[in-house]
């Protein structure tokens, strides 16, 4: 529970000298995860974590320490850890912590059924994805590994300033890849859902869009090396939005890491997109209450019909840019320092079908995941040329399969050539949880052969 | 704590084994691991970030029949770590019968003592270190903009023991310095990166001095500003010493990879003693290169560390395997069970995997080229095992043309199949060179070494923006 959790670190904040601001953050998590492979349990894992973060300021230089030693020595520790890493770096004035506000709780985060739900229900669910999987098509008869997960997590955080809080929150997954086999090779494709508890879990669905996505790519050949129009289906949105997600960060605008600095005002990307931070969105897998310093969690647009209008913030990138943060400081875990990230970014959805798209595209070339994207794109040059498998587009109608194929260009260009945004958006687990949409853009260069 | 061996006592661990079998498993095992760590990150000239700390746990893992039930706890008790056994065992269910054997202690067959403990270095020390190497990176041309560097140091104390009777501990120490720097110069922006490691101590930075590292990312970043866009189709590609050996772990190694080839995702299954390479091609895993970055004394099972060779004159011969898979498919275990921590299942892992020098020499390999691409570094990569399809970006690279490097080139990845690659190597160089990475599967990371000589691709597709 959050208040134990309270109760430690109030125990860590009795240290505190009085020169110094301290902060200190904990979670207490609870997992489950159960993999079926074959008609049988292949794996379960059952865990329980605990641990604390501690930051201490002083004279404007912050240090970090984290421990999962929860004792008496632990906790003392952690402080002095925390102090001495102080000591060793720079001064910089932005280095401050910040100060409470109020934060209305979100109460929906925590499914209540969650604990009612036994290891046994897990274990059936992860038994019926890989059937479901199993049965739909012939040329689908395997995968590569059908899971059910869940998790609940209490966050508590109190500092010298009055910040103090805790929420739980819960979470439950569905993850199947299925394999296709051809004459000509396999094919693989992911499907998954995400919910609060199990029974938010459409297992059918994700197994559907498993199997399909599969068995549709196999026999695919490699695509002749041209430019065309590119639709692109809402993973791979999501995929190339988790690589905007990091150039949209206060942090790479500061450290001269984004292709964005200077740009806020101008138009970026075509008018079709409007791009969204909200951490309180629900359905987004990264919804809560306050950030992973305490700060309220909120809306942000980042671009509006295609201008740029700001940045993701954490407290001490807004004290450095002299703004106030929207709320995005977060952490791996309680062993990381707080850094900006996005909690739920998405493309507002438009008002066409998918099949719209295609129609639109009429030759073209439709890209159902791309493979090497945190390699192959370049967040900081926009520079991009990853890995692709989809179908051919022929009279605005899905044709024949592609795979080995490359799509190349650059982030700014396949912006500002973005010509429409699908209705179809929902929330992947790309960069944190990243909301993506089918999309036309006008023009990339495919490779092939 | 010198190693593992302060974690549990024996009485302890034998009573957890013991309730871990309690309901009819037939294998138990308990991997408790303490790790403490540094980091110091400098950006914009200063030092940024200094953090420190202790994550610890233990984890209880119980199979019967192919099936795993794993439960950890980060609370360090007999109780806790009984109520984990009694959690796992509850996963596979029945009656007791197999009993725990007695804990033998076991040692291992080769180990990475640091010359110089990186613990004894105090932070003021590790500033001035860190310091250098940005000071040298600024120093390369006017056009950096940017330089990070980042140092890492650890102890980790592992212990692992089983009801089969195994017992085994390992203090395993590693250090890194990652120094990124980012250029530009008329509104193009390129970044070089330079990150030795090694299961070392801080005789790294003897090799590796610090002033150096900075230099080399430097030099790339600054050197890549000139850099046209790469052309695409199918070329002639070089890759440079140690700058394949991420291709050769991700569209090779990882389908070498027993669990994929258990369950038929790996385009190697089936294969073993069948020519999928060129007739020189020789590649291995190895944890016992002494201070590899990926090396270690026991694999996380306790299986002692060995060198296995995956290709061999081209032919595919053994699989990486752990414990589980290497029963499921009767093979030997080969030491590479691993894990990113106590909070993860074992799986098979690739350590140091490289190919073997050949006879050529690589200047020549260059010279017999007349159109093709020279990669000095790939960035990450990724593969579809299933397939063995694999896609690159080229971090760092050169036109060949007529036999000779000629202007850098930019955006550029590689696509093409693991089996294809290793049948079209037309060219393998007498030199060699290795990187540090960390590989991602199933959500671990774990430190991988990946090395190669030059080697001659004689066609792969090569993905660019320009003709």
């Amino acid at each position: 529970m959050s208040d134990e959790l309270l109760g430690l670190l109030d125990r860590v904040l009795g240290g505190a000298e009085r020169e110094e601001g301290v902060e200190a953050f904990g979670v207490d998590e609870t997992e489950t995860s159960v993999k079926a492979y074959d008609g049988r349990i292949e794996a379960l894992t059952s865990a329980r974590s605990r641990g604390i973060g501690v930051r201490v300021m002083a004279a404007g230089r912050a240090g970090y320490a984290y421990t999962a030693d929860l004792g008496e020595e632990g906790l003392r520790d952690v402080l002095a850890q925390a102090r001495a890493n102080a000591a060793a770096a720079a001064p910089d004035e932005a280095n401050v912590l910040p100060d409470p506000l109020p934060a209305d709780p979100l109460p929906e985060l925590a499914d209540e059924r969650f604990g009612a739900v036994g290891v046994d229900e897990k274990v059936a669910a992860a038994l019926r994805l890989e059937q479901a999987v199993v049965g739909r098509d012939p040329r689908v008869s395997r995968v590569d590994a059908a899971r059910y997960g869940d998790a609940v997590r209490d966050t508590a955080i109190a500092s010298t300033t009055g910040v103090r809080g805790g929420y739980r929150r819960t979470q439950a997954y569905a993850f199947v890849e299925a394999i296709a086999d051809g004459d000509e090779g396999s094919t693989s494709a992911f499907g998954l859902r995400t919910g609060r508890v199990l029974h938010d879990l459409d297992l059918d669905a994700a197994a559907a869009e498993a199997t399909d996505r599969a068995a549709r790519v196999l026999g695919g050949r490699k695509p002749p090396s041209e430019r065309m129009p590119v639709v692109l289906d809402p993973f791979a949105t999501a995929a190339f939005l988790g690589v905007l997600a990091g150039a949209l960060t206060a942090d790479a605008v500061q450290k001269g890491r984004s292709l964005f600095a200077d740009r806020v005002g101008d138009a970026v990307a075509a008018g079709p997109v409007t791009l969204v931070d909200d951490g309180r969105l629900l359905q987004g897998l990264s919804a809560a209450p306050w950030d992973d310093e305490g700060v309220p969690t909120g809306r942000t647009t980042l671009v509006d019909g295609g201008v740029l209008r700001g940045f993701l913030h954490n407290t001490y990138t807004a004290a450095k840019a002299g703004t106030a943060s929207t709320g995005n400081a977060g952490r791996a875990g309680f062993a990381s320092s707080p850094g900006v990230g996005p909690t739920n970014l998405f493309l507002t959805p438009g008002p066409q079908p998918p099949a719209e798209l295609l129609a639109g595209a009429g030759d073209g070339f439709y890209c159902q995941s791309v493979l090497g994207v945190h390699s192959g794109a370049n967040p900081v040059t926009g520079d991009f040329s990853v890995g692709a498998t989809g179908l051919m587009i022929r009279d605005g109608r899905l044709a024949e399969p592609v795979r080995e194929a490359t799509v190349a260009g650059t982030i700014p260009e396949m912006l500002t050539d973005l010509r429409a945004v699908a209705d179809d958006l929902r929330f992947l687990p790309f960069g944190g949880g990243t909301g993506g949409a089918t999309v036309l853009v006008g023009a990339m260069t495919l490779a092939g052969s | 704590m010198r190693d593992g061996a302060d974690l549990l006592d024996d009485a302890d661990v034998a009573a957890v084994l013991r309730s871990a079998l309690a309901t009819g498993g037939g294998f138990a095992e308990v991997y408790a691991e303490h790790r403490q760590g540094r980091s110091l990150r400098l950006e914009d000239a200063k030092v940024e970030e200094v953090t420190s700390g202790v994550d610890r746990g233990a984890g209880v893992r119980v199979v019967r029949d192919g099936r795993t039930a794993y439960a950890y706890t980060n609370v360090l008790t007999r109780a806790s770590l009984e109520e984990a056994a009694a959690v796992a065992a509850a996963g596979v269910g029945g009656q007791a019968r197999t009993r725990v054997a007695d804990l033998v202690t076991v040692r291992p067959p080769v180990t990475h003592p640091p010359a110089r403990d990186p613990f004894e270095a105090d932070r003021p020390w590790l500033v001035d270190v860190v310091t250098r190497a940005d000071e040298a990176a600024r120093s390369v041309a006017p056009s950096v903009r940017q330089a990070t560097v980042r140092w890492a140091d650890s102890h980790q104390d592992v212990l692992v023991a089983n009801s089969e009777g195994h017992r085994s501990t390992e203090r395993r120490i590693r250090c890194r310095i990652v120094v990124q720097v980012v250029a530009a110069r008329d509104g193009v922006v390129q970044t070089g990166m330079e990150s030795p490691g090694g299961s070392v101590g801080l005789e790294l930075l003897d090799e590796h001095p610090p002033e150096r590292v900075g230099r080399l990312a430097a030099q790339r970043a600054v050197e890549m500003l000139d850099a046209e866009p790469a052309p695409a189709g199918e070329l002639a590609v070089v890759l440079g010493p140690g700058s394949g050996g991420v291709l050769f772990h991700e569209a090779c190694g990882h389908g070498m990879e027993a669990d994929l080839v258990a369950r038929g995702a790996s385009v190697y299954a089936g294969r073993r003693g069948e020519r999928v390479g060129t007739a020189a091609l020789t590649g291995v895993d190895d944890a016992t290169v002494l201070g590899g970055w990926g090396s270690f004394g026991f694999d996380d099972e306790g299986t002692p560390a060995q060198r296995t060779v995956l290709f061999d004159d081209g032919v595919c011969t053994d699989y990486l395997t752990d414990r589980l898979r290497a029963r499921e498919l009767e093979l030997p275990r080969s030491g590479n069970g691993r894990r990113q921590s106590y909070a993860h299942l074992p799986v098979p892992r690739m350590t140091n995997t490289f190919i073997l020098p050949g006879a050529d020499d690589p200047a020549e390999i260059v010279r017999g080229v007349r159109r093709g691409v020279y990669c000095d570094e790939l960035g990450g990569g990724q593969v579809d095992t299933t397939s063995g399809d694999f896609v690159f970006g080229v971090a760092q690279a050169h036109m060949i043309e007529n036999g000779r490097l000629t202007r850098p080139i930019r955006g550029a990845n590689l696509v093409g199949d693991g089996p294809t690659v290793l049948a079209r190597i037309e060219g393998i160089g007498s030199d060699f060179g290795m990187r540090q990475g960390v590989c991602g599967k199933e959500g671990q990371g774990v430190p991988a070494g990946l090395g190669n000589p030059t080697l001659l691709v004689g066609r792969l597709t090569v993905g660019g923006t320009s003709r």
